[in-house]
């Protein structure tokens, strides 16, 4: 028993290296080509349609998993009312549309202006739900930072509460309607019939994700928050404001997740006070997935479960789907329990 | 059973012993006993009346009074009225205050049947509590199959996964609960007979929220439509409504393997329209799109349906009291006195109707006790609750109603309605496309 114990850890500690990606790797190549490689012979069409819905649901995922995984990688918080903020960023935006006549169900008559307002109510959007989330940081975490790590996970839990019961009481149980601002138009790649809406959300994704990636790796903020993500002790001594630092990671977050938001409401048409729970829970465990605290870990993770997500749905049974996504990461994180690419957390 | 015969037994003697002093009391209805010398017997109706239901509700206890109203407010020397009862907390109907409501009929003595719920789970914390008190019920909108029966029709087989539960309701109590609307295991077979006859459609994607009642009637549509010679394409979707956002990955496997309609068991709230606003792009809009009674005229579900909510098709698991030609004398008059803009629906007629069958019952009960009911609530409530069961050819305004040993209607009959705007307020407007009478042993599919 003894030695199957030990044989099982040193499997693990080999597998959390290298070695362990290349065996992902693997088995994903091997999953690649037993069940998908015959279906793009079958029907290469419907495969290339797959991919993209796959893939734009992927960047929707990641756009709220980069904040799930940026607030971990700093003070190691689950904080469970993310998908939330991602819920109201969406709400406020669709509000601020409406002040401007752009509702659902009307043509959008504002013409060539369309992609400044859509650029200036996204930046207000951002700004706004991104300032909210800084508050429920100062309110609900901040003064229980050095406490038992239980209980900002529990103020997270009636944080995310207490945003639904607002949006609830704000918006009813009924789905709020998005107005569909996102330029449509439909192309033909290789037959398949691709909107220009998918694309615009993958490019917005990907793009925010190597502008955020940058921003950590090489602004002097960003590296403030690597330096209090590794020790905030000796941060301090080196005169960062921990404080400050912490606020602009909440910061951040909540603005990707109003993007999010936004585009989700735009793609999907509509948003209910409760959207963010289930949508929250794909992100974190995309989160997790692909390293939690690692940026391009979160947007791999996401991609990841989108494309299994459309893929079953497409090719599969529905039924399914949530018993294989689930399935397959207990296989991951249990013979790699860092994610794909590893964590980023403080060092203790 | 013995028990209450033996009950009714005694209520028999004591009004033989003062029959002598009731007078005769025959035809008394319309024959001028405006007074209520008997006493006054009180029809209860149990409706969400506030909130968002609302709007269903008031029109029901609308048709309520009005049938008291045409029985000349009282039947054979006593007086009848309407004793409404509001079962909406925050807006929205709640089993638990259903219950509440039943509890304090049950305390009045002079409530001895009402009209009500309207919704499927609030009667299922209602039927036990009412089934002791012998207080009958009809529900002119309860659809869901395992209120009444253990199996749906055989005809169209799926596993309703009922456990048992009409027989758990009426805890050995003999059966108080009658509807006058068809069951849910109707709905599904309805749409797939309309979609092969009339659409003329014999490929059909199917999905549902994976829930009792959509998936139910998912099951009960694909069961009908493969045995009439159509054939379901593409994979069956059951959703988590939770954590499914994006159905195209679906809807174009659906439409890849050659789907000329798409069916969804479900309601507005777990994303059955939105299933068809997805199919934007995918499909033509003139797809036709089929679902039940959870996403029938209902504004929501063409709100989020957008540019696509026109050929989207519904069902309701009654008939559709303008396509019965012996009703539109009752709809007139009915509008006559309640001019509102908002006072009529279709249930308003089959509240009517259902109020209506429990005077007839009533008076029927009074007589068979030789014209004075027992003063004893349980026993002049049996009375008329016995009565009400033998319910046979009740000429009403949407035509001839018997009750089966279950206590349903022997009409089977879905009305079918399709969206042709996508505008929200016209919601209710939408048009009446068939019915299907699954009375007869072939159905058929009526279009005018």
């Amino acid at each position: 028993m003894a030695t199957v114990v030990g044989a099982l850890r040193q499997t693990r500690v080999a597998l959390s290296g290298q070695l362990g990606a290349w065996v992902f790797y693997g088995i994903g190549i091997a999953a690649f080509v037993l069940l998908i490689l015959p279906r793009i012979f079958q029907n290469p069409v419907l495969f290339l349609q797959t991919l993209v819905f796959g893939l734009t649901d992927g960047a929707l995922y990641a756009l709220i998993a980069l904040g799930y995984t940026m607030v971990y990688g700093i003070i190691e918080l689950i904080n469970f009312a993310h998908g939330d903020v991602f819920t109201i960023g969406g709400m406020i935006g669709i509000l601020l549309f409406s002040l401007l006549g752009l509702v659902p169900n009307k043509a959008a008559s504002v013409g060539l202006l369309l992609v400044p307002i859509l650029i200036g109510i996204t930046a207000l959007t951002m700004l706004i739900t991104g300032v909210i989330n800084v508050v429920i940081e100062r309110v609900a975490y901040k003064p229980l930072r050095h406490q038992p790590r239980l209980a900002p996970l529990i103020t997270a839990v009636g944080m995310s509460f207490l945003l639904e019961g607002i949006m609830f009481v704000w918006h009813g149980p009924n789905f709020v309607q998005a107005p569909d601002l996102l330029p449509s138009a439909r192309f033909s790649l290789l037959g398949a019939n691709i909107d220009t809406r998918e694309l615009i959300i993958i490019v917005v994704a990907v793009g925010l994700m190597l502008i955020l990636n940058s921003f950590v790796e090489f602004s002097k903020l960003g590296k403030a928050m690597r330096a209090t993500a590794q020790d905030r002790d000796a941060a301090t001594l080196m005169g960062i404001d921990i404080d400050r630092t912490i606020s602009v990671t909440f910061f951040i977050g909540a603005a990707l997740a109003a993007v999010g938001g936004l585009l989700w409401a735009f793609y999907y048409g509509s948003l209910r006070y409760d959207t963010g729970f289930g949508a929250g829970l794909a992100a974190f465990t995309a989160a997790v997935f692909g390293g939690i605290g690692n940026i391009q870990g979160a947007v791999l993770g996401a991609l990841v479960i989108g494309l299994v997500r459309a893929f079953n749905d497409g090719y599969g049974s529905a039924t399914w789907t949530d018993v294989i996504i689930f399935g397959i990461l207990i296989l991951v994180l249990t013979l790699r329990p860092t994610g794909l690419l590893g964590m980023r957390v403080p060092e203790k | 059973m013995i028990h209450h015969r033996a009950l009714k037994g005694s209520g028999l003697v004591l009004a033989a012993a003062v029959l002598s002093f009731a007078c005769g009391g025959g035809g008394g209805t319309s024959g001028g006993t405006s007074g209520g010398d008997k006493g006054t017997i009180k029809i209860g109706v149990e409706m969400p009346l506030s909130g968002t239901e609302g709007s269903q509700g008031q029109p029901i206890l609308k048709g309520v009074r009005f049938a008291v109203d045409k029985a000349g407010g009282s039947i054979k020397g006593y007086k009848l009225q309407v004793a409404d009862y509001d079962d909406a907390v925050n807006g929205v109907h709640d089993p638990q205050k259903g219950a509440q409501n039943v509890t304090a009929m049950a305390g009045d003595p002079k409530v001895l049947t009402f009209v009500g719920p309207l919704n499927s789970n609030v009667a299922k914390n209602e039927i036990p509590i009412a089934s002791d008190a012998h207080l009958s019920m009809i529900s002119p909108a309860n659809t869901g199959v395992c209120l009444t029966k253990e199996q749906p029709d055989s005809r169209f087989p799926f596993d309703a996964a009922c456990g048992g539960l009409a027989a758990q309701l009426r805890k050995g109590n003999p059966n108080n609960y009658y509807r006058l609307v068809t069951t849910d295991d109707y709905q599904g077979p309805a749409m797939a007979d309309y979609f092969l006859q009339i659409l003329k459609i014999t490929k059909v994607a199917v999905a549902s929220d994976n829930q009792t009642y959509g998936k139910g009637i998912a099951d009960a549509f694909s069961a009908e439509f493969k045995a009439k010679g159509g054939t379901l394409v593409g994979t069956r979707f059951d959703y988590d409504q939770q954590n499914t956002n994006d159905f195209k990955p679906w809807l174009t496997s659906a439409k890849t393997a050659g789907a000329q309609g798409v069916y969804v068991g479900g309601v507005t709230s777990t994303k059955v329209c939105i299933v068809r606003a997805q199919m934007q792009g995918i499909f033509d809009p003139a797809t036709p799109f089929g679902g039940g009674d959870g996403i029938v005229q209902d504004s929501e579900c063409v709100k989020a349906a957008g540019a696509m909510s026109t050929n989207v098709y519904a069902s309701i698991a009654a008939v559709d009291p303008t396509h019965v030609p012996s009703a539109k004398a009752t709809i007139d008059a009915y509008k006559k006195a309640n001019p509102g803009p908002n006072d009529y629906t279709a249930y308003s007629i089959v509240a009517a109707d259902a109020a209506g069958i429990e005077i007839a019952a009533i008076g029927r009960a009074i007589d068979a006790a030789g014209g004075t009911l027992p003063t004893d609530p349980l026993k002049a409530r049996e009375a008329v609750r016995a009565e009400l069961a033998k319910t046979s050819n009740y000429q009403g305004a949407l035509g001839s109603t018997s009750f089966d040993k279950n206590g349903d209607t022997n009409v089977k009959i879905v009305s079918i309605y399709a969206y042709n705007s996508s505008n929200p307020d016209d919601a209710n407007n939408e048009p009446w496309k068939a019915q299907v009478n699954y009375g007869d042993a072939t159905p058929t599919v009526q279009t005018s």
